[in-house]
């Protein structure tokens, strides 16, 4: 599944990058000259502590905003460059994003806001609302599509979020924090269904973690001190989720999921 | 993104915040309320004294004068080619462009008598079938087409111009109506007024005894007894037909001719030899135009022809633009309500986005396009605008509604107070247009107070998406 790097296709590659904030007469270096690829069907950890500068690489990846200096190169195209109208344009297209804080519109059910990014797209409603529902399945909340997300457990609400990630069949998802506000025990629900994504649906991630932890069952970690790469890791395949961590319900999901999994090689088939 | 689900999220914004979408739509509502209410006092005041105007004359109507009154041009010198009024001149002027019909007017004084009663400064006024047929009778009804035979239609005030011969009282000075009957008994009419004062004034100097001898007592002229066609309708409040009495022009000429023969008639210019025409030298007549917007065309043509022409127009024209003013006024007053509701829509559009920055930044994060954000807080404000102007529009209908009932009310009292009949309409009107424009202009209001704030919102950072509060 996971060949050697080298084989595969290039999806990010970022060169020299600096991002310089400056406050009052100081200029802070957040990102002081980055280099580094990322490969399709990686899932990628940016491990760093608080201010070591790995919000900001991720928002300039995401193109939210323009680094100082230095390339970035998104799935083949120069996005440091880009007008902001661009960049909106290209993350539609191309990018799924999910938050520490899930941010789901309050005013929309599960489903709708699932289906927000297609709306965005001009899909219509019928359509859209059917493309939710495949990747609700897929992440098990098929339940919560008429629920309100105040109506919702953290989880589930972060579930719903990577559904929304997903909908849009990005080439690249970058993830925020994702579990920064789970209990231990839904964040490895969560990262469970990251690295079935990255595995199975052959999805490309980067998420962004402060945790040493949680960056282990990625692929690869980026280490970040004070906006300098320290190090790139390499693990075969991530680690894998003992299973004596989990519990009964997780067990089920578990199940579920790989009843899921089946529905999910069809719905491939179609997409392509 | 679809134009169905920009509405669709704009209105479930609104509703997520009720009770402040309503109170901006309210000041919408009183806003377009007052513009329109206002507008419509206007465009009522405007449309009433237009009846007005109409109803007491016609505004299609050109009253024509020759230059050459009393034989004298305008400049003051005899002229050969003086512009005469003549039948040949009246058929012209039926020619012209957007004409539909045209009529002299022949004035000749007469004196009428009916018992002890006079009226010696009455005025006939003879006019084409046509005329006559727009005059409203209250009695009696006009002669037959074909009768050739002079019959006259009396003003109803004229029974007030007779006065008591041997006294000189009359309704003027006593206050008491004289007692004529013009229409059951007979109306005795001298038709040579010099010749009658010549014999009443002989009379008198045969006593005197002048002594010239020469002087041939003059026989008093012959009285015709002229049969009533009618009585003017006066109820209308309306006297333009009051004080005048009409008869056919063709008649009239016939009568004359047969009294006077060959002599010249009273009235009448004569030629430079003191000799009259052959043919009849109106001092007035009047061209009737299809439509008022062409009556300054007509006009102007007939004064390019070389006669005098009037007619109401230019008055309706410079009280129209008064009008205008006014209505302008009162549109202004309205309008600073309907900018404070602007700055209400603008306010509350900031606060909302305010509100809103994470959730406008998730969106862009997610690919929403910049310009669609942008229209959807336009179609917000916009739509509180629509809600606004049309609530606006069915409360000043009420208003309207209520103001005439008053206004009516009010002015019947006055009107039984004065002892006329009450013949005005509705001093609110609202005219489609006016509906329409108010609809079109709440909404503006809403998206051009929506504007900046939605630019705003559209320029807001999606890192706010990614901050944690």
């Amino acid at each position: 599944m996971t060949g050697s790097p080298a084989e595969k296709k290039r999806m990010i590659e970022v060169r020299d990058l600096y991002k310089i904030y400056r406050v009052g007469d100081n200029k802070v270096y957040a990102l002081n000259g980055v280099s580094f690829d990322i490969y399709k069907g990686e899932f990628v950890a940016v491990v760093g502590t608080s201010g070591s500068g790995k919000s900001t690489l991720l928002n300039l990846m995401a193109g939210l905003e323009p680094p100082t200096k230095g390339s970035i190169l998104v799935a083949g195209k120069r996005i440091d460059q880009m007008s902001e109208e661009k960049l909106v344009a290209f993350r539609r297209n191309n990018v799924g994003f999910i938050f520490q804080s899930y941010n789901l519109l309050n005013t929309m059910n599960g489903l709708e806001n699932v289906a927000m990014p297609l709306m965005f797209r001009g899909v219509p409603k019928a359509r859209r609302e059917q493309a939710a529902m495949k990747y609700m399945k897929l992440m098990n909340v098929q339940d919560q599509a008429k629920h309100m997300p105040n109506q919702m457990s953290g989880g589930q609400q972060q579930r719903i979020g990577i559904a929304r990630a997903m909908v849009v069949e990005p080439k690249i998802i970058f993830a925020d924090e994702p579990t920064g506000n789970l209990d231990s025990h839904t964040t490895m629900d969560v990262l469970r269904l990251m690295q079935k994504l990255v595995h199975e649906q052959k999805q490309t991630i980067v998420m962004v973690t402060h945790d040493n932890q949680l960056a282990s069952y990625a692929d690869k970690q980026i280490r970040i001190v004070d906006g300098k790469i320290v190090s790139i890791e390499y693990s075969d395949r991530g680690r894998e989720i003992e299973g004596d961590a989990l519990e009964e319900e997780t067990r089920i999901s578990m199940g579920d999921r790989t009843e899921k999994t089946e529905d999910g090689g069809t719905a491939d088939e179609t997409k392509d | 993104m679809k134009f169905s689900d920009l509405l669709h999220l704009s209105i479930s914004n609104l509703k997520r915040r009720k009770l402040r979408t309503f109170l901006t739509v309210l000041g919408v509502l009183i806003g377009t309320a007052s513009i329109v209410v206002m507008v419509s006092l206007g465009i009522g005041q405007s449309e009433l004294q237009m009846e007005l105007i109409s109803s007491s004359q016609s505004l299609t109507t050109i009253s024509i004068y020759s230059n050459s009154m009393y034989g004298i041009s305008s400049d003051g010198s005899q002229s050969s080619e003086e512009k005469q009024l003549t039948d040949e001149t009246i058929t012209e002027f039926t020619r012209l462009p957007h004409v539909t019909g045209a009529s002299p007017m022949l004035r000749y004084g007469v004196i009428a008598k009916q018992g002890a009663y006079e009226n010696t400064y009455m005025t006939l006024v003879g006019v084409s079938r046509e005329y006559l047929e727009n005059i409203p009778l209250a009695e009696g009804s006009l002669p037959e087409p074909g009768d050739t035979r002079l019959q006259l239609i009396y003003g109803n005030e004229i029974i007030r111009d007779f006065n008591n011969a041997k006294t000189g009282a009359g309704y003027w000075t006593t206050g008491e109506e004289p007692d004529v009957d013009l229409v059951n008994r007979p109306v005795f009419i001298i038709f040579d007024r010099d010749k009658y004062y010549q014999s009443q004034s002989s009379g008198q100097q045969d006593s005197s005894g002048d002594g010239s001898g020469d002087v041939t007592p003059v026989t008093p002229p012959k009285k015709y007894i002229i049969p009533t066609a009618g009585i003017v309708d006066g109820s209308s409040g309306s006297y333009q037909y009051s004080y005048s009495v009409y008869c056919d022009v063709e008649a009239l000429k016939t009568q004359l001719k047969t009294i006077f023969r060959k002599n010249p008639i009273p009235g009448q210019p004569t030629n430079k030899k003191g000799k009259p025409y052959s043919y009849f030298i109106y001092d007035q007549a009047e061209v009737y135009v299809d439509d008022m917007d062409h009556v300054k065309e007509v006009q102007d043509l007939i004064t390019g022809m070389g006669y005098q022409a009037n007619s109401n127009i230019e008055w309706v024209e410079s009280s129209q633009k008064q009008m205008q003013t006014q209505q302008a006024v009162l549109g202004g007053i309205g309008a600073v309500s309907l900018f404070v509701a602007a700055i209400g829509i603008a306010n509350t559009m900031m606060m909302s986005i305010y509100e809103r920055t994470k959730e406008i930044g998730v969106m862009k994060v997610l690919g929403c396009d910049m310009g669609n954000i942008r229209d959807m807080f336009l179609l917000e404000s916009g739509f509180i605008g629509l809600l606004g102007g049309v609530a606006g529009i069915l409360l000043s209908y009420g208003i309207s509604k209520v103001i005439n009932v008053l206004y009516v009310k009010q002015q019947m009292e006055q009107a039984m107070m004065a002892g006329y009949s009450f013949t005005g309409g509705d001093i609110s009107r609202i005219p489609l247009w006016l509906t329409g424009l108010a609809m079109v202009f709440a909404v503006l209001v809403g998206m051009l107070a929506g504007f900046f704030p939605a630019k705003r919102a559209m320029k807001l950072s999606p890192l706010a998406a990614i901050r944690n509060e």
